[in-house]
């Protein structure tokens, strides 16, 4: 016997399952099998088994995409993180203009990322950008430096485009889990006689472990998937130097209009993918 | 004292960087171009000229760019509205098995990333014929902003105390009568948030309008934008007076929505 009101509940309900099957189940098994084909745009697929998987294992440019998002995710995520930690404890030092010096350092978080992008490529720029026209007016540099033109400073760039704009989110998050943490843990610490840095370690930090690990798994998903800053700043290059697995997805679709292979490239990062966003639905949906 | 002071030094070198990019971008878009590639650099326009704004909204695509970016932002967020608030509530509140799996779903599907479903998504919408018209971003913007509203809005109705609607249902009203009567209206604050949350996600997305769109007539402003800058020559004047345009709308709502912000993902962690 069902409840009363469930047939209305699962009414209520049915437009969204209908577009969860529709528009995201479907895509993503249909995903799965395009990339165990050849496909070329125009022409109906064809069944090849495991080749695109296979053929990308021993693809050097491969190998350098997936280094690549390695360093551009974990480079990104750490920073973001130690930066969102300090966001998150000033202002919860601030008692002054708290809210208001908030909503302005969230400012990078809203901002469209393409925008944010295109401001950057230009204060990257070689010539009139804002960072070598300072820079050289400090006396600090000669030349200009080419930021975007050269590997290790191309990385270096989308990885500072990136922490500039995802860091808000931790300091964000981690300001409301110091927030919730009770105040007379602190107290009792105090008249415990623990000194400011061993409440920090032995207060602050436990009680802000549940936040900075669903954050970081957030943060660590979406950056993983960006596309966004790496392609308008750089377009991948110069030659791959700065090519991450969704930019790289999208040259192997939209450049090379090879479709099976493009799948098989974003279907790497899958397994990693579902890892997180399992452990994550678990801690988020607990009931309380 | 001394924590208090360091608090104030390290968020005073977080909003200078942070400010730096936004005042190169307003200062940018308010040079004429012999500034901007003057050797000798100048640091504020001087004189101000909006010679970049004229020259953008008489020049190139950038109104049609603005309405088509409208349009579909405006499309997707009735849609994404109307799906949210009926699921929310329903999983928010009437019980029935499934329910949990369904509220776990919408949670999973949200981090979905979209570099997975573009190619397949293409895929689809060019078997239906909907490639390069704006109803393929229509149908493609609720994958990410449905899952997303109807997370906000699980919350938000179970924020709402049950005893109105229960006192409702014990007077005669039916459960739709007691959703659309009673607590509607009690939620619109966060029904209006959601709506503007998925207009502004919508406003800003930028891989499926690249991959989905050919059609100049039909790029919405990110992807113009992205046109606009690899021409021959960087019109950075133009390029920093659009990117200033698009962003005060989305700025202007988030100080609406910046309460909401926080609750939206990571309320179960700060909670548990």
């Amino acid at each position: 016997m069902l409840p009363p009101d469930a047939g209305i509940g699962y009414l209520f309900v049915l437009p969204l399952v209908v577009l969860v099957l529709l528009l995201i189940a479907y895509p993503l098994g249909s995903a799965v099998y395009l990339s165990l084909t050849e496909k070329y745009v125009g022409y109906p697929p064809r069944f090849v088994g495991l080749k695109n998987y296979v053929e990308l294992t021993g693809d050097p440019v491969f190998r350098k995409v997936i280094w690549n998002s390695a360093v551009f995710t974990v480079g990104s995520v750490t920073v973001k993180l130690m930066i969102g930690l300090l966001m998150a404890l000033s202002l919860h030092q601030a008692l002054f203009a708290r809210r208001l010096v908030r909503g302005i350092l969230l400012l990078p978080w809203v901002v469209p990322t393409v925008i944010t992008a295109l401001a950057w490529h230009w204060m990257f720029d070689a010539l009139r950008g804002f960072i070598n026209v300072s820079l050289e007016t400090l006396g600090l540099i000669g030349e200009p430096i080419a930021w975007l033109g050269q590997p290790s400073t191309a990385m270096m760039a989308v990885v500072v485009v990136n922490i500039w704009r995802g860091f808000p989110f931790f300091g964000v998050s981690l300001l409301a889990g110091l927030q919730a943490i009770p105040a007379d843990l602190y107290e009792a610490a105090a008249v415990d006689g623990a000194s400011a840095t061993q409440r920090f370690r032995h207060v602050t930090l436990p009680g802000l472990r549940p936040v900075i690990f669903v954050t970081t798994l957030i943060s660590t998903i979406f950056t993983l998937n960006d596309f966004n800053i790496v392609y308008v700043m750089t377009r991948g290059g110069p030659g791959i130097a700065t090519h991450i697995l969704a930019t790289y997805t999208y040259e192997v679709g939209f450049q090379a209009l090879r479709w099976g292979r493009a799948v098989a490239v974003s279907m790497y990062l899958m397994p990693l993918v579902v890892v997180m966003i399992v452990v994550l639905a678990r801690r988020l949906t607990r009931e309380d | 004292m001394g924590a208090r002071v360091l608090a104030w030094v390290s968020l005073s070198v977080l909003l200078v960087a942070v400010g730096v990019p936004f005042y190169w971008m307003v200062t940018t878009s308010l040079k004429t171009s012999t500034q901007i590639q003057s050797l000798t650099p100048y640091y504020y326009p001087r004189p101000v000229t909006f010679g970049n704004y004229v020259e953008l909204l008489r020049g190139t695509g950038f109104p049609r760019w603005i309405r088509n970016s409208t349009a579909v932002a405006l499309g997707a967020s009735l849609v994404t509205v109307l799906v949210s608030c009926l699921a929310g509530y329903s999983l928010a509140r009437i019980r029935y098995p499934g329910r949990r799996l369904l509220a776990t779903t919408v949670l999973v599907v949200y981090l979905v990333p979209p570099t997975l479903l573009f190619i397949p998504l293409y895929t689809i919408l060019n078997g239906l014929g909907l490639a390069n018209t704006l109803w393929a971003l229509l149908v493609a913007y609720p994958t990410f902003t449905v899952p997303f509203c109807t997370w906000l809005l699980i919350g938000f109705f179970r924020s709402i105390p049950p005893d109105l609607e229960d006192a409702a249902m014990v007077d005669g009203a039916s459960r739709v009568q007691a959703f659309h009567r009673v607590v509607l209206p009690l939620a619109a604050p966060g029904v209006l948030a959601a709506g503007l949350f998925a207009f502004t996600l919508a406003w800003n997305e930028f891989l499926y309008a690249l991959v989905f769109i050919h059609d100049g007539d039909l790029k919405t402003i990110p992807v113009g934008l992205n046109d606009l800058m690899f021409g021959d020559i960087f019109l950075w004047g133009q390029l920093m007076a659009a990117s200033v345009l698009t962003t005060v709308p989305v700025v202007v709502l988030y100080t609406y929505l910046q309460r909401y912000m926080v609750e939206g993902l990571t309320a179960g962690a700060v909670k548990g």
